[in-house]
């Protein structure tokens, strides 16, 4: 499989290649800024504070990716990570099941969350954006119902807390979970001739069913992908507060679409890398923790984000732009147009 | 585009080289503490008079202080800051427990890496801290309510209570102490009713009119809750009772300023804010330098001197704002 999506890189890479080489110059100057006013950014701890921050939003930034690739979009996530922590809490403490098996169970729940998100696109084919903002409320609004509020899950084991707060082989207890998920999208997006059906999609969802692909069921394993990864994030983010409460989560599912047309992916779909969301994530995560180190006021992360976005996507814009200004003179010089004509594109 | 990409690289690598030796050199010579600082949320008027406090004993300790804190509404963000303090290896971190369970695994953490840890305001789980800046005790309020009520009305007379409901433990614990007070000290005042108000202020001037209607004899409305204290300020006031019905009760200055000074409300009842992370700061610098630690039964400070009961500093006795005084506070 693996050779034939050879023949489609040459098409793909010209359109974010540049994204994301400014995307890669933009990490790189907020980290020599940073490690130039911070003493303590550059160093190896809070690299890997940055990792451990950045995981839960960073694993819904890379399922969010193949769901834009196909032209949808998913707004539930956030809502279903607050979700999924509150159930994994509510399966261990009031269950009485052992932890493995609450995660399990957990992941379950998310991967039928997210089944059900496809269920009313493909079924009832409503735009993704209508039905992920109503399993938004939906969601978050179970898991008030469920805690009442309330009520919030603690006195986890040290055991299970070492997966949020702890280090494996010197690394943060999140960086075995996170690489899977990574290395997993990449190969399904860029490797397979899944990622292929996926951005075909995103390009034209009736010209992929009539090239004979099964759009319902990859808009089904795209969701339900998101609905997994996001209880696993929820389970590590339970792990590392040590607490799961109704509220977790909230405004994730924005933070991770940031980052994944940051990244370089349309939000129209079918272009779009999953390095590029990991850069984005990164430029995210550096500069909301660099901001600390330098002891410049958390605020600016806002407007400094947006400002990110705007610079990047103009950034990436600029060749083309010029390439146009070029393309018009050269036609100018040719034949000037009538006043009043508009511009050849 | 590589070569840039390239040359970059070897940059940062170099950078990050040299500001590592610096801060080497730095750690070892004599430099100010740093104090960090933790408000609930950035924005609130309340932990902005806080800062203000807090800033001023920091200039007068010389010492370096960083104030941050979330400004949205995601539950995770006191954690992050204080992992990233951690990191950034400042000397005490005093905060404001938005979730306390929560919050608790990232101070056990500060401590394990030798910062000391001070909260204030709201606590945290006791083992994750080393002190607590109590603003004030169940008692202090419940007392202070109590005879705040009695100079008012006199030795004789009925008052009701407007709680926000009738099974906030905090509230239960406040209305002990009010309850005590009243059949020790005053035991011919009566207190005629008990209402909730669901911390909704039109649901409280609902409770006060049907009060005054319900027990024409009411001399007073003590209220628990913040936001009755202006709810039930406008049902007087529409009632055409003012100064017949006296009002007080726990609030935050702004919200009632208004109607104290149209002699609606008589008494609002809270802590000085400014105090709280004046002392906070204070406290915190004592143990740093070793000058404070567990065990102490007393603070002193620039203040005045404070009581520390069991790993609780007590800011001390309620504050109360009047007609005289609460146009010099705003929170």
């Amino acid at each position: 499989m693996p050779t034939s999506s050879k023949s489609l890189a040459p098409q793909r890479l010209p359109a974010t290649y540049r994204t994301e080489v400014v995307l890669l110059v933009v990490v790189l100057l907020e980290w020599l800024y940073f490690n130039s006013v911070g003493p303590r950014f550059a160093s190896l701890e809070n690299s890997y504070d940055i990792l451990r921050h950045s995981a839960e939003i960073g694993l819904i930034a890379l399922v969010m990716t193949p769901i834009i690739l196909t032209g949808g979009i998913d707004l539930s996530l956030g809502s279903l990570l607050g979700l999924c922590a509150i159930l994994f809490g509510k399966l261990w403490r009031d269950a009485g099941l052992p932890l493995p098996l609450a995660g399990v169970a957990t992941l379950a729940i998310g991967a039928l969350a997210g089944a059900f998100n496809a269920t009313l696109i493909t079924r009832l084919r409503l735009p993704p954006l209508i039905v992920t903002l109503g399993t938004y409320s939906l969601f978050r609004g179970l898991a008030e119902a469920i805690t009442h509020g309330v009520d919030t899950f603690t006195n986890f084991p040290a055991s299970f807390l070492a997966l949020g707060q702890g280090r494996w082989l010197g690394l943060p207890a999140q960086a075995p979970a996170f690489l899977a998920v990574i290395v997993g999208i990449w190969i399904l997006v860029h490797a397979t001739a899944h990622g292929r059906a996926i951005r075909a999609i995103g390009f034209s969802a009736e010209g992929a069913r009539f090239a004979g692909i099964p759009v319902s069921r990859y808009t089904t394993l795209v969701y339900s992908l998101a609905g997994i990864v996001t209880a696993l994030a929820a389970i590590l983010y339970t792990a590392r507060l040590g607490q799961a409460k109704a509220d977790a989560g909230t405004g994730y599912e924005l933070f991770a679409i940031t980052a994944v047309v940051l990244g370089g992916t349309s939000i129209f779909g079918g272009v779009g890398t999953v390095h590029g969301t990991l850069l984005g994530v990164a430029a995210i995560a550096i500069l909301n923790n660099g901001l600390v180190h330098a002891r410049l006021p958390r605020e600016a992360a806002g407007v400094l984000t947006g400002a990110l976005l705007l610079l990047a996507l103009s950034g990436a814009m600029v060749p083309k732009m010029v390439e146009r200004l070029r393309a018009h003179r050269r036609t100018r010089t040719a034949s000037p147009p009538t006043p009043g004509s508009p511009a050849p594109p | 585009m590589k070569k840039l990409i390239l040359y970059l690289l070897a940059l940062s690598v170099f950078v990050s080289g040299c500001s590592r030796s610096s801060d080497t050199a730095a750690a070892d010579g004599t430099r100010r503490p740093v104090i960090a600082l933790m408000p609930k949320s950035k924005g609130n008027a309340y932990f902005i008079s806080v800062r203000n406090g807090a800033e001023r004993a920091a200039q007068a300790l010389g010492i370096d202080l960083i104030f941050d804190g979330p400004t949205d509404p995601d539950p995770a963000k006191q954690n992050e800051i204080i992992e990233n303090w951690i990191t950034l290896g400042v000397d005490v971190i005093a905060v404001a427990c938005e979730n306390p369970e929560g919050i608790s695994t990232a101070l056990r953490r500060a401590r394990d890496r030798g910062i000391k840890v001070i909260t204030y305001d709201a606590d945290s789980a006791p083992d994750a801290r080393d002190f607590f800046v109590n603003q004030a005790t169940p008692q202090g309020i419940g007392y202070a309510l109590m005879d705040e009520a009695a100079r008012l009305v006199g030795p004789d007379g009925e008052f009701a209570i407007i709680t926000a409901s009738l099974t906030a433990q905090n509230m239960i614990e406040w209305q002990r102490y009010i309850e005590e007070r009243r059949s020790t000290m005053y035991p011919n005042l009566r207190m005629v009713a008990l209402r909730p108000c669901d911390d909704l202020k039109d649901k409280a001037q609902s409770e006060a009119t049907a009060l005054m209607a319900a027990f024409p004899n009411l001399e007073l409305i003590m209220n628990i809750c913040s936001p009755a204290v202006p709810g039930a300020a406008e049902a007087i006031k529409q009632a055409g009772k003012v100064g017949q019905v006296k009002n007080i009760g726990l609030g935050l200055p702004n919200e009632n300023k208004l109607y104290v000074h149209e002699g609606v409300t008589d008494t609002v009842i809270l802590w000085k804010t400014e105090d709280l992370g004046y002392l906070t700061i204070e406290a915190a610098a004592a143990l740093a330098n070793g000058s404070l630690a567990p065990g102490a039964t007393t603070f002193t400070g620039s203040l005045g001197t404070f009581q520390i009961q069991g790993d609780n500093i007590l800011l001390g006795e309620p504050f109360k704002f009047t007609r005289e005084n609460i146009d010099q506070f705003d929170f």
